[in-house]
Formats: C-alpha cells, structure tokens, sequence
C-alpha cells in the first residue's frame, strides 16, 4: 500500500515535471521563432522597398520633357539624395539648356531590377536595373534602347532614395 | 529555413478524445457486479491509472497544440509574401544562386570550334525545360556556323541579381558581356541582360528559363 503510493507519487512528480518542461520548452520555442522572425521580416521589408524605390526611381530619373523640364527635374531631385542629389542641382541650369536646345522627350519603362546588397542596418543597398529608355528627338523616329545600370540607395528620413546611378560597364 | 511548410498537420482533438475514452472504459468495466474485495483492489489499481493516463493526455495535447501552433504561424508568414522571398535574407543561399547560375551562363555560352561539342554536352546537364530546348534550336544553328567562320564566343557575367529565391526556385536578373571572335575580323562585344528562371535539381541548381530584355 504504502509502496504503491510511493510509486504513484513518483509517476506523478515526473509527469509533471516532464509537463513543466514541455511547457517552458513550447514558449521557449515560440518566442526564438518571433525573434527570429521579425528580424528576417524586417530585412525582408527593407530589401522590397529599396527595390521598390529603385525602380520608381530609375524610371524617374529616365524620364524627362522639355516642355515640363521643371516639373521633370524636381521629380529628378526628388528621387535622389546624397552627392548625386547636389550633383543635379548643381547641373540643373546648363542640362535646362541642353534639353532645351535638344528639344528631347525622354521616357523609361523598368525592365527588371534587383536588389544585389542590402545593409540594412546603415541604410544602404546596391542595386541593378534593366531599363528601356525611349528619346524622341524633333522630326526624328523615336529611338529605344535597353540600358543595364548600377545604383546606390541611401534611407533617408523620407525613405529610400538613389545615392549614385551608373550604366554598368560593357567589355 | 523556419518558413519551411509543414508536411502534415496532426489533429489535437482527435487525439485528445481518444485517451479520454479510454479513461471512460475502465470505469465502465468496474460496475461489473463483482464481490467487494476485488472490487476495491480494482479501484486502487484504477486509481494511478487515470492520473497517469490523464498526464500523458495533457502533454500530448500540449506539445501537439505547439506543434500546430507553430505550423498555423508558419503559415501565416508565408502568405504575407515578402518573408517567403530568401532573396539576400538567406545570404549563403543567394550566393550560391547567384554563382552557380553565373556558372552555368558562362559555360553554356563560350565555345570555340574546337570545345563546341563538349560545351553542348555540359549544357545538357546544366540546362533542363524551355532554356534546354530553346539551346538545343540555337546550337543546331550555331554549330555550323561556329566551324565555318572560325568563331569563338566568350561570355562573362558582369552582374547577377537575385530576385527572388525558395529554396528549389529562383528569378535573377543577369547582366551578361558576350565577345564574339571571327577569323579575319576584329572582336565584337554585345552587352544583353537577362531574366533566368532556375530549379533546384537533385544537387544542384538548372536554367530552366531564359529571357533576353
């Protein structure tokens, strides 16, 4: 009698100390996978609306009519922060005057783009972007080209902008 | 990856009512109308029974509400869409993407006269669905051509970009120089930029598709 007792006492305590652990270990388990989670999902974010940026962005800074150049320009430094931003600013008045003279209508479609590096953490990520950009000079055919380019987003406050924007070299 | 989609739910409650019935049964039998003596033997011995039996249910139930749990979260995720892109989330993963397909591109497209044989021959093991018929058509052309104007193509990846990445999938978006030389001519060098659908294979990765943009 006393025995069985004894022994039923002891099954009970190891059940519920095996209840216990199952318990911690469940929460345990729950809150790596949050932690873990939220970490990738925010990279995750970042990484789309960078390349979300990226594209509005070489799109923007492809598109440009000389009949609206200020409208076009203030697209232009509204897309780009950085040197690259103080760059156009800076070459605002004599690039008016060479559209001007051109009289050229510039427009962009993305292609395709992708995010090639992410810093999350310093705002920062490099991307590459296939873009079709179509010139339309007087009495001339409109002429369209695919062009492969190399950028540079910074985060800013007002979220990713273009920080530097090249074509990728060729050879 | 914790994005990983479960194989198989398990079903809590089935299992939960299973033990329970089983408690009940015990009970049921002890109105048997056996003498009291063995009777009360019986209620002793029924009583460690249903403690123990109700303890075992109770984690059962428990680890697999866990289980279950996390699965339904799991899901969740999935669905929200960006999660379920690796793209760069998982690093190594995107770098091997990213080489072996660079690999790949490099391999099945530079050739001389000479290695043009073997070059098909490779690109039937790195090359499978569309991509892998398109090449076939392509080569069919080519290889004439190659032996009759002496030429040989040499391709170099300048970049590549994924896009998105699962682990049997992947988009990238590939910039790609091509030199082609000809006996007598001077080098001509063509820059194109391509979207490329790869598989996971058994051990490795395949272009499936190819796209020119």
């Amino acid at each position: 009698m006393v025995r069985t007792l004894r022994k039923n006492a002891l099954l009970v305590t190891a059940l519920l100390l095996a209840l216990v652990a199952a318990i911690g270990a469940t929460g345990a388990t729950f809150s790596w996978y949050d932690a873990s989670h939220d970490e990738t999902a925010d990279f995750a974010k970042a990484r789309d609306d960078a390349l979300a940026a990226a594209r509005q962005g070489v799109q923007n800074l492809n598109t440009l009519d000389h009949a609206d150049f200020d409208a076009g320009m203030d697209l232009w430094l509204d897309s780009t922060t950085g040197d690259l931003h103080e760059q156009l600013e800076e070459g605002r008045d004599a690039f008016a005057e060479q559209v001007g003279q051109a009289e050229s209508v510039t427009t962009a479609e993305v292609v395709s783009a992708a995010v090639t590096e992410l810093d999350e953490r310093a705002g920062r990520a490099g991307v590459i972007v296939a873009v079709r950009i179509t010139v339309t000079l007087p009495d001339e055919e409109p002429d369209t080209k695919t062009s492969r380019m190399l950028g540079e987003l910074t985060r800013t406050s007002e979220g990713w902008k273009i920080s530097g924007l090249d074509q990728a070299p060729v050879g | 990856m914790s994005t990983s989609r479960p194989v198989t739910e398990p079903d809590v409650h089935d299992n939960g009512d299973d033990n329970d019935e089983g408690t009940g049964d015990v009970d049921a039998a002890a109105d048997d109308g056996r003498p009291p003596s063995r009777r009360g033997r019986r209620r002793r011995r029924r009583g460690r029974l249903p403690s123990a039996r109700i303890v075992v249910a109770a984690l059962l139930a428990l680890t697999l509400l866990a289980g279950v749990g996390l699965f339904v979260r799991a899901a969740q995720l999935e669905d929200s869409g960006a999660t379920g892109n690796l793209a760069l989330a998982d690093a190594d993963a995107t770098d091997a993407v990213a080489g072996e397909v660079t690999d790949i591109l490099r391999t099945v497209f530079s050739y001389t006269p000479e290695t043009i044989e073997e070059t098909e021959r490779r690109a039937g093991e790195l090359l499978a669905g569309p991509a892998a018929e398109e090449y076939s058509e392509l080569m069919a052309e080519v290889r004439d051509l190659a032996a009759d104007q002496q030429l040989t193509l040499t391709t170099t990846v300048v970049r590549a970009g994924v896009r998105d990445l699962t682990e049997d999938r992947a988009h990238l978006l590939v910039f790609l120089d091509q030199v082609a030389e000809r006996a007598g001519e001077d080098p001509t060098t063509t820059a194109a930029q391509l979207s490329v659908t790869a598989q996971r294979g058994e051990d490795r990765w395949q272009v499936t598709e190819i796209t020119s943009r």
